[in-house]
């Protein structure tokens, strides 16, 4: 009766109380006037928006880890193994092959993959050596080879990957999840994003934005010790006692002021906000609170080692937050601008050398973690950057790569997700995408199918437009769920 | 959403029947007016018309359906039930399915068809069907409500009852009798005029206002109340808020680089000033779209086209070429939903899916924007008109660039590549009665004069919509909801309106009312409808009934939004600075909230403290960094056209008010007035009270409010005694180490040589540096006077017209320092110096290091902050400390801060000699006032050690230092006494309330 088995409630809401009324018709068929206008519940969902809402369909995880690899790892040095750049290796790319040279860069000349692939697993998936341990999951991952986006600058591609768009202003893929499936646990925030320290990515809060839907949608940026997000703590002097006292004459005050306005629902929704928060508190420090961690954990993520202390720590904290029922979690690797990040214009073995480095071992320890604690099953881990990279130089003797578009790798993992195989291809050169294409769109659908969110069915009315992830594209990649 | 259609047709009052069921069981042809015609259009049309019927064939007309499409003849006339378009249809192909779902017809419908073309598809002549013609189940045809033209419904009788003065009231009981419901009683006064300074200024009323009001018993008390407030300049800044949601405003582009947009804030101070001049909307509406084209063209009008320039703009777009598409589709979406409340983008691609709104139109619409700066040109432009283009300086507006642009194609699925047919720039074709072409500009004209056209056309007042539309906003701005709940669209999508004759009442008032915003609010507020209370005696059965109030049986309680809540904190701890207008602010935000940013260091610079606590419509909106406290309490997006804001409820948004630094200092502020003011704690609780609540606690409040007070302070003290004692050790640490750094010293109690009449040969440097002031010129001498700042507290007076000293020596190697003075000044029409080393001639003229102040009696720490603040009460002694370290420069007056920066002051020369009580050697510029004591330290010295220096020399000069400076609050926690914490921990509580918090 209801789209998307929402209950009419959360249509009513969804609908801005428009069309809604023409639902309710035929529940209320009675009178024509009420008929034709939302009723009872049409605030509901603004008073609690992070409730957990059933998923669409059955879902295959009920949480999603975004690894982000902002600055654009190289396709062809990490997942993508192309003997024909050997064979062509210092060549050309034939003119025929066309594209927008980002920044305008020097054309080089093609190059293979500056570190060896070898098989990883059973299955013998082809990982580079940017990526060792890693490759000992090859039979966990499921590699998306013919990834292609809309832009080659990465402020765009950065919030494409993130919200579907090349422009700024549109909810982000966990906005959509936590919009579609609420949030198990009130306590923490439903929808977390993790950034590098070395600063945010390109573009900002629109990567995490929720765009037209309510900011609780939005993604809370999550520091990995201490007071993980904004506001969890007060001066010093106000301590848990002092709050508590504060937080008591609150409710006194507040039910007084509730009981001469009698239905005041936004009231009383307000006052358990003040419970929740108090519980936040202590529940968000928990979360990040590494100490009860095992040392043969800590050790597995490299947490207390460099390079990957920062990363390590952060994956542990992913999975801390996925075992508090948190929905989504996007951990960001590199931050700032260029070498900072994945963007190796200057040296593909120095960046990816480094960057790799830091995140190989923590990633492996995640997804080790995970299965041990059975939990891979109903986590999808996604890794993958805004783009991809050229496969050939940026001159000669230049052991850079410029931005591509149009052919990287992206891998999915966990979540019912089949595991060792490679899905699409790029050419011969690892340049284009040309076999099972995936737009950033089929990405997304298949990550909210997984979630059990129908991409075409999860809308949210904007303005006079059921407004989706996917807009009019996107279509679920069934071949690679198990 | 795919259940629509099913609903929809209870809706009736406007769509039609379309589908046989009716008719199922009659032999008789069915007629295809009313049977057929509908049928076609809602299936079958959409594909199969002129342009580029699909399959071609043509189902508009009779002749198209006879002559059939590619795949053959349509209709058999011959064998009518084997003809194909029926086989087509039985099978379920056509219609072709939609996102994987079937769209097969009813079997109703198949066998109407079947009837029909058995009877020899009966088709009047030249009748030509077109998807727009009427409304249906599936979409909005011209004839949709909010097309037809405005006529001003009569007013309702209400039948055994007095007829209401206010014309509203009329309509809106006559709409609840019909339901047998009865409106709630009028608010009480202290309600009603609560809820009236937020309606219209956005800012409490104080207890007095409040009173004021409850003492007026004149008839005309409420009407004067609201003239009162209509006339402030508050209220622009309250619905020009509003404005500015509705066209995307924000100070910088989006995305990577996400520059300035400079000058944007001159169209915010437009927007105010419009609304507080009640500019006539019609007039509104053409400066925005046109003030560039308009015969009167000023400075202001061109400001008023910012509209053009607000939104996002990317330098760096991903195909150039595309991206001025995407920029017109953002002026006609801007454009289409904040004048039109339509959504006339969404036929960008193809016809518009649910309303009028032909691919043509988008177009069209598109064509006014087109002769501006949208195709690819210089970064340095930001996307806008060069500023000879524009014809103004410093001028943030749109122009076009030239008379005539590029020709403008449809585009096929809005695909850059696809040109379909130039588009003749033209009105939207939804409003047949006003359409029409727009001539080309006159001769002479610079610019194409379309937009003034396309505006002239908006602002007609035979455009049903645009006043429709604006009615609507600002009602739904005075009772939460529109009387259509969905304020940017009035198509088919839209919530149909709740009183749609008092829609059309108000909207036909507000045209011959020569389209004046303030006679209409003033309209709206004198009604009683406006004025009921929140509750309702039988509220518990109305909510049952109508829990959405459609009927307005109450008012709707409402949470302050993200404006009024930070400004009301600020009002009620009288902190608010209302000054008007200007540039805008970057409040201090929380370094966490800053690791979003990809360049953290450079990319967000707060703003002083004083101007800090202007209204929050003046905060700085950088697109990659809004303020958190602005966005969790639902602050729009920026990037689009906001006709409503969410009002959500969630934990972080009381996470943010229990904890944040904000709140926490408004707490302590009041705290710390109300503490200066009484020692009683009832009395503290009721000036409290009346302060954050504009009235008294109860007796039960008071009670407990008191013993929260006396808990809270007990167990401050006790922890207290803990802090005080550790950082006391901290300190004397710190500060002990602040000798060395110590380079001049100078005390007016001290090493003084001067003869009987006071004049003051030789200031000795107490600071072991010997850098000894002297003056050897008699007439040059500044006067020792031994009680210039009190009794017993000396300086030396300086007469602002020649009197100096020369200090001995170089003062400072390096650039760090701190120059900490105790002065006053007794001004003069000229800038005045109190330390300088300026020397033209040796180089340092702008390079020079001074502490000063100009002729506007603002701080001057060098030139390179030549405006650093102005000083308060400048007559009585004050303690100025100005900082020049790595990583700042500050400049505080009695502990506040009245400038900082994130950055040194530029290189200064150092080489040239000092001189106190002058701008160096200039012979001019003379300091007219005492000096008490003078320091430089060679060191920037940090918040502790500025803090124990300015308290040691404030306390010997009889001077209070005023705690505002973020890092006093936090230092001062500790030393306060418990008293004043508990009062605030108390202050804070009310912060939080929901009384604070909503608006009855």
């Amino acid at each position: 009766m209801f789209p998307c088995g929402q209950n009419r409630r959360e249509f009513v809401w969804e609908m801005g109380g428009g069309f809604a009324g023409l639902a309710l018709t035929s529940l209320l068929a009675g009178d024509g006037f009420f008929a034709r206008h939302a009723s009872a519940g049409e605030v509901d969902r603004e008073l609690n928006p992070l409730a957990a809402r059933k998923p669409q369909f059955e879902p295959r995880a009920k949480s999603c880890i975004f690894l982000m690899m902002n600055g654009a790892p190289s396709q062809v040095d990490t997942f993508d193994f192309k003997p024909e750049l050997k064979k062509h290796g210092g060549k050309q790319l034939p003119a025929d092959k066309t594209f927008i040279n980002s920044g305008g860069r020097k054309m080089g000349f093609l190059t293979p993959s500056w570190r060896p692939f070898r098989p990883g697993g059973e299955s013998g998936l082809l990982v580079s050596d940017y990526f060792p341990k890693v490759r000992e999951h090859a039979d966990k991952l499921c590699v998306l080879n013919s990834c292609h986006t809309d832009s080659h600058a990465h402020g765009s591609a950065l919030v494409a990957m993130n919200t579907g768009k090349t422009f700024i202003g549109r909810p982000s893929l966990g906005s959509w999840c936590v919009y579609g499936l609420g949030t198990e646990n009130q306590s923490l925030p439903g929808y977390v994003t993790i950034l590098d320290k070395r600063g945010g990515p390109i573009g900002g809060q629109p990567n995490w934005s929720s765009g037209f839907m309510p900011a609780t949608y939005a993604g809370t940026l999550f520091r990995p010790a201490g007071n993980p997000i904004l506001d969890l703590q007060g001066p010093k002097h106000i301590t848990q006692s002092v709050q508590r006292e504060q937080l008591d004459l609150l409710a006194k005050l507040n039910q007084t002021h509730l009981d001469a306005r009698p239905g005041g629902r936004e009231l009383a929704a307000r006052i358990n906000s003040y419970e929740l928060a108090y519980r936040m508190q202590t529940e968000a420090p928990d979360a990040v609170d590494l100490t009860e961690e095992t040392e043969r954990t800590l050790k597995m993520y490299g947490v207390g080692k460099q390079p990957t202390d920062e990363y390590g720590r952060n994956c542990l904290i992913a999975r801390r937050l996925v075992e508090r029922g948190v929905r989504f979690i996007q951990l960001y690797s590199g931050g700032g601008h260029l070498e900072e990040t994945w963007d190796a214009h200057e040296s593909i073995e120095k960046n990816h050398g480094r960057h790799g480095a830091e995140v190989d071992q923590p990633i492996a320890a995640l997804l080790t973690d995970l299965e041990q604690r059975g939990l891979l099953k109903d986590t999808l881990v996604v890794w993958g950057g805004e783009f991809g990279r050229m496969p050939f130089s940026e001159g000669k003797n230049a052991p850079g790569r410029n931005h591509n578009p149009y052919g990287f790798s992206m891998w999915l993992a966990g979540g019912g997700v089949k595991g060792g195989m490679n899905y699409g291809e790029t050419d011969e050169f690892g340049f284009e995408a040309v076999a099972d294409k995936v737009h950033l769109h089929d990405l997304h659908a298949t990550i909210l199918h997984i979630l059990g969110l129908d991409h075409e069915l999860l809308t949210y009315f904007h303005q006079g437009r059921k407004e989706t992830l996917t807009d009019v594209g996107g279509r679920v990649i069934r071949d690679v769920l198990a | 959403m795919h259940n629509r259609t099913a609903h929809v047709l209870l809706l009736a009052a406007t769509t039609i029947a379309c589908c046989g069921s009716a008719f199922a069981a009659s032999d008789a042809p069915p007629d295809f007016q009313t049977q057929i015609a509908p049928l076609l259009i809602r299936r079958c049309v959409e594909c199969h018309q002129e342009r580029e019927p699909s399959g071609n064939l043509l189902l508009t007309t009779r002749d198209g359906l006879l002559k059939g499409g590619d795949s053959g003849l349509a209709v058999d006339l011959k064998a009518a039930t084997e003809s194909l378009l029926l086989h087509r249809v039985r099978d379920g192909e056509m219609p072709p399915e939609n996102q994987g779902k079937s769209q097969r017809l009813p079997a109703t419908e198949i066998e109407l068809l079947e009837r029909w073309i058995a009877a020899g598809a009966k088709w009047p002549a030249k009748r030509r069907l077109d998807l727009f013609e009427r409304t249906n189940d599936a979409r909005a045809g011209r004839d949709w409500w909010s097309l037809q033209s405005i006529k001003r419904p009569a007013i309702p009788q209400i039948s055994g009852r007095v007829q209401p003065a206010n014309k509203i009231d009329a309509f809106v009981l006559a709409r609840l009798a019909k339901q047998g419901m009865t409106p709630a009683p009028t608010a009480d006064k202290r309600t009603r005029i609560r809820r009236l300074y937020y309606d219209l200024i956005g800012l409490p009323p104080t207890r007095e206002q409040i009173a004021r009001f409850e003492k007026d018993e004149s008839p005309t008390a409420w009407e004067d109340a609201i003239d009162r407030l209509l006339a402030s300049d508050h209220y622009g800044e309250r619905w020009g808020r509003y404005w500015l949601d509705l066209v995307r405003y924000a100070d910088t582009s989006g995305y990577e680089r996400d520059q300035e947009k400079p000058f944007a804030w001159k169209y915010r101070d437009w927007v105010v000033n419009a609304l507080n001049s009640d500019m006539p909307y019609n007039r509104f509406i053409v400066e925005q779209l046109a003030g560039d084209e308009v015969p009167e063209r000023t400075e202001q009008s061109v400001i008023a086209t910012g509209f053009l320039r607000l939104g996002t703009w990317n330098d760096e777009p991903n195909d150039p070429l595309d991206y001025q598409y995407d920029r017109l589709e953002d002026l006609v979406h801007t454009t289409s939903s904040a004048f039109l409340g339509m959504t006339v983008k969404c036929a960008r691609c193809h016809s518009h899916k649910f309303d009028p709104i032909t691919q043509e139109d988008y177009y069209r619409m598109g064509s006014a924007f087109w002769a501006g700066p949208v195709a690819p040109r210089g970064r340095e432009l930001l996307g806008g008109p060069s500023q000879g283009e524009l014809g103004f300086a410093n001028v943030l507006g749109w122009s076009d660039v030239g008379r005539v642009p590029k020709p403008l194609h449809v585009l096929k699925s809005g695909e850059r590549e696809h040109k379909l047919q130039q588009v003749i720039p033209a009105s939207l074709s939804m409003l047949p009665s006003i359409e029409h072409v727009f001539d080309p500009p006159p001769p002479g004209a610079k610019t194409s004069h379309r937009r003034l056209q396309l505006a002239r056309w908006i602002a007609n007042e035979d455009n049903p919509l645009t006043a429709r539309v604006l009615v609507n906003r600002i009602w739904q701005h005075h009772f939460g909801h529109g009387l259509v709940r969905s304020p940017n669209n009035f198509g088919f999508l839209a919530d149909p309106p709740t009183h749609p004759k008092l829609l059309d009442w108000l909207a036909a008032e507000f045209v011959s009312g020569d389209w004046t915003i303030k006679r209409l609010h003033k309209l709206i507020l004198t009604s009683k409808t406006w004025q009921q209370a929140s509750v309702h005696p039988q509220f518990a059965d109305y909510q049952k009934r109508d829990a959405g109030n459609h009927l307005l049986w109450r008012a709707e309680r409402r949470r302050l939004d993200a404006e009024a809540l930070r400004d009301s904190m600020l009002a009620v701890s009288q902190e608010l600075d209302k000054t008007l207008g200007g540039p805008g602010f970057r409040p201090t935000i929380s370094p966490e909230a800053l690791e979003g940013l990809s360049k953290k260091s450079a990319a967000w610079k707060a703003s002083p403290l004083y101007e800090q606590s202007r209204r929050s419509l003046y905060i700085f909106s950088k697109r990659g960094l809004l303020p958190p406290m602005m966005t969790t309490f639902d602050f729009c997006d920026t990037t689009q056209s906001s006709g409503k804001r969410s009002s959500t409820t969630a934990p972080t948004q009381a996470l943010a008010l229990m904890n944040n630094q904000f709140v926490h200092k408004r707490s302590k502020t009041l705290a710390r007035t109300i503490t200066e003011s009484s020692n009683d704690a009832k009395a503290q609780v009721v000036k409290l009270w009346t302060q954050v609540y504009g009235r008294e606690p109860t007796s039960a409040e008071l009670r407990i409010a008191v013993q929260h007070v006396s808990v809270q302070a007990r167990r401050f003290e006790s922890a207290t005694l803990e802090q005080i004692e550790g950082r006391e050790n901290d300190d004397k640490q710190r500060i002990g180490k602040l000798g060395n750094a110590l380079v001049l010293h100078l005390r007016a109690d001290r090493g003084l040589t001067a003869d009987g009449a006071g004049q003051v040969k030789t200031w000795m440097d107490q600071s072991g540096q010997n850098h000894h002031a002297s003056q050897l010129a008699e007439s040059r001498q500044p006067t020792l006077k031994k009680d210039a700042f009190g009794k017993g507290k000396a300086a030396v007076s300086f007469d602002g017209k020649g009197s100096f000293l020369h200090l001995a020596g170089k003062i400072l190697r390096e650039q760090e320092c701190t120059i900490i003075a105790v002065v006053n000044d007794l001004k003069t029409s000229r800038h005045r110096a109190i330390l300088s080393n300026w020397n033209g001639s040796a180089g340092n003229s702008t390079s020079s290091l001074f502490l000063g102040l100009t002729s506007k009696n603002t701080i001057r720490f060098s030139d390179a902050a030549a405006n650093a603040g102005q000083i308060r009460d400048s007559n009585k002694p004050f303690v100025i400390t100005a900082i020049n370290g790595p990583g700042r420069s500050a400049v505080y007056q009695n502990g506040r801060q009245l400038f900082s920066r994130n950055s040194p002051l530029p290189t200064r020369n150092l080489s040239t000699n000092w001189v106190v009580g002058q701008q160096g050697n200039i012979g001019g510029e003379y300091w007219h006032g005492g000096i008490a004591e003078l320091r430089v330290y060679a060191s920037a010295l940090t918040v502790a050690e500025r803090m124990s220096v300015e308290q040691s020399v404030a306390a010997r000069n009889g001077i209070a230092l005023i705690a505002l400076s973020d890092a006093r609050d936090e230092m001062a926690a500790s030393t306060r006494s418990s008293d004043e914490l508990a009062l605030a921990s108390l202050a804070h509580v009310l912060l939080n309330s929901n009384e604070f918090l909503y608006v009855d």
